[in-house]
């Protein structure tokens, strides 16, 4: 027993109660009792002590874990703001160094790799999940650890797979090569989403259906796909809001940092130009702001979702 | 159809109703829901293959050294991963070192001691903080806290007597501690999300019979809880380890990028994620590319032999904790 939990029993002050204590009794026990109490007692200021301290450091600790988010938050508004503009949003980009200009290219740029990527991954996200959902046994188990073990692959090798096979091959940059990346980045992470929403649907429902006579794929839809739809859409916009903020694969398959937003936040910030970091900042609070909205939604969902289910 | 042949005998119109079901739609619909599953184990074998063969150039060219060599010089042709390798460790090493007090003192104070009024919207926040896209973080560290870390942070570390083997050298801003407060930023929601999951789910049983004894509540929480939260701790620590030893972007933004051998926490310093990021784009075709992509290799066999580690720490709680209140 360590010196902390000691005080509790009364260690430490010369007694104990084991099996091999040869001399204990009732009496003996009786005789022990105020010798206990008046230990624990006299510990208690310290032990309480003790206990106010190392409250006092979680409170710090939380506050310093929450400070650098409301940093973070406070710095983009205030800077981002400033160049924030109707025309910011509209006007393509300037070269780098000359101020004024826009980020309509990225924005765009940002959506259609964002789209494509969402186009490729959904589906098969889906399908993988009721796979997954339907089955049981080592392949959907191995299936299982391989998304959760590409979850924690970095963006960054990623990127370089999509380098490979979509950007060397074909001899130049692409929005596919990029949508590519985006779309093996959230694949893994919308499949455990899918599976764990259509796990909330009963499985009493999915076998009514079954036993009413309809296909398998008719009970997908109308059964396990309609039941998990809120947990779905929780699941795959906070994929969606991963994929939006990813920079590192598009490092290596997007032809300019003109044609994304986190690539443009990347080249601007790092430019000695106040002019470029403004851009930079003003490119940062949008992609915070449309990020903060996606997950903001997607809880406000599940949200939902639960206080229902009660 | 074989009714026809014979009689229609029960056996024969139920496999023929099953035949018509397969035909009609059920099939595709299998076939559709394998060809996901395959087309998902196909990308992650791919990814494996893909980066091997890519990398298997430089390994040629510079042999196994590769991996600990430590010289990184491409106009002279040598490529080695071995001073990267040091630099990502030691920054997320540092990471750790702040993020695992805060990151288990913010989980316990959320799981334990905060009103609920406070918990909910503080675990809210700090999700929120996991959704805010690493270029942000990146550009918020390199413009706003680098100048400080210059002009502040890095002189007080400096002044410390006993710290100064540590912190030594010029204070540029850009350097191995600020990275490592940028992983530390980037991975505390992980820290926090899952250690207090792993408190809360600590049976209230074990807190009852150790109050009963006349512990106090930090006694409790001590003796009782994180002990009884191990493996969801170990498992939270390490998924965030992963995480910091894959993230290139905003270490690339302020680390510097000097690959160099780390002799102080304010020096700038370089890591595998980072020298990707900014080796990639300058990259001689042929060795140079190949040995760059040969440095993703490592980072992806790092990362993977981390987070097998805490996913099989993950999946080893459930059953643990089922086997024990079955008995």
């Amino acid at each position: 027993m360590s010196a902390n939990s000691g005080a509790v029993g009364g260690a430490g002050t010369g007694f104990g109660l084991g099996d091999g204590d040869a001399t204990w009794s009732w009496a003996a026990r009786e005789r022990r009792r105020p010798i206990i109490q008046g230990a624990a007692r006299r510990t208690l200021g310290r032990r309480r002590l003790k206990g106010k301290l190392v409250q006092g450091l979680c409170v710090l600790c939380a506050a310093i874990g929450i400070a650098p988010l409301v940093a973070l938050v406070y710095y983009t508004a205030q800077r981002g703001l400033a160049g924030l503009s109707l025309g910011f949003l509209t006007n393509a980009p300037v070269p780098e160094g000359i101020s004024g200009g826009g980020i309509s290219t990225a924005i765009s740029g940002s959506g259609e790799i964002v789209g494509l990527a969402l186009v490729m991954a959904i589906p098969v996200g889906l399908m993988a999940a009721l796979f997954l959902h339907e089955r049981r046994g080592h392949l959907a188990g191995a299936i299982r650890f391989g998304a959760d073990l590409l979850t924690g692959v970095p963006s960054i090798v990623i990127g370089i797979f999509a380098y490979a096979l979509l950007v060397r091959p074909l001899h130049h940059f692409s929005n596919l090569a990029a949508a590519f990346a985006l779309a093996v980045l959230m694949l893994p992470i919308m499949i455990r989403a899918d599976e764990e929403a259509m796990r909330t649907v009963a499985v009493d429902l999915w076998e009514a259906g079954v036993a009413l006579g309809a296909r398998r794929s008719r009970v997908a839809r109308s059964v396990v796909l309609r039941g998990a739809l809120p947990g779905l859409v929780t699941g795959n916009l906070l994929a969606i809001s991963r994929g939006v903020g990813e920079t590192a694969p598009l490092l290596f398959t997007v032809a300019a940092p003109t044609f994304a937003m986190t690539l443009l936040i990347y080249t601007d910030g790092t430019q000695p130009f106040p002019s470029d970091q403004q851009t930079a900042w003003a490119t940062a609070l949008v992609l915070l702001l449309f990020v903060l909205v996606l997950s903001g939604l997607a809880r406000l969902i599940a949200w939902h979702l639960t206080r229902r289910a009660r | 159809m074989t009714s026809i042949a014979g009689a229609p005998s029960a056996v024969s119109l139920k496999a023929a109703l099953r035949r018509r079901h397969a035909r009609r739609g059920g099939r595709s619909y299998a076939v559709l829901r394998w060809v996901a599953a395959g087309l998902f184990v196909a990308i992650l074998l791919g990814l494996v293959v893909s980066v091997a063969i890519d990398s298997s150039q430089a390994l040629a060219h510079s042999g196994i050294g590769f991996l600990w060599s430590g010289t990184w010089n491409p106009a002279a042709n040598e490529y080695g991963a071995g001073i990267l390798v040091v630099g990502t460790v030691v920054t997320t090493f540092v990471a750790m070192v702040i993020v695992v007090p805060v990151g288990l003192g913010m989980a316990a104070f959320l799981a334990e001691l905060a009103p609920r009024w406070l918990a909910g919207p503080l675990s809210t926040a700090i999700d929120l903080l996991a959704a805010v896209p690493s270029i942000v973080v990146g550009l918020w560290a390199l413009l706003v806290l680098s100048p400080l870390f210059a002009n502040y942070v890095e002189p007080f570390f400096k002044a410390v007597p006993m710290l100064e083997w540590f912190f030594h050298g010029p204070a540029y801003g850009p350097s191995i501690l600020l990275a490592s407060v940028v992983l530390a930023v980037m991975t505390l929601p992980t820290v926090v999300a899952l250690s207090r999951t792993a408190l809360k789910g600590v049976a209230l049983q074990d807190r009852e019979a150790a109050m009963a004894l006349g512990a106090t509540h930090w006694q409790v929480v001590r003796e009782v809880v994180f002990p009884g939260a191990r493996s969801g701790i170990a498992a939270a620590l390490t998924l965030a380890v992963g995480r910091a030893l894959g993230e290139s972007i905003a270490v690339a933004m302020v680390i510097g990028n000097s690959p160099a051998v780390p002799h102080s926490l304010i020096a700038p310093g370089a890591t595998l994620g980072s020298a990707i990021v900014n080796q990639f784009a300058e990259a001689a075709p042929g060795i140079g590319t190949s040995s760059v992509i040969a440095l993703a290799a490592v980072l992806l066999v790092l990362t993977l032999a981390v987070n097998a580690g805490g996913q099989a720490l993950l999946r080893g709680i459930r059953p643990g904790r089922a086997a024990k209140a079955a008995t």
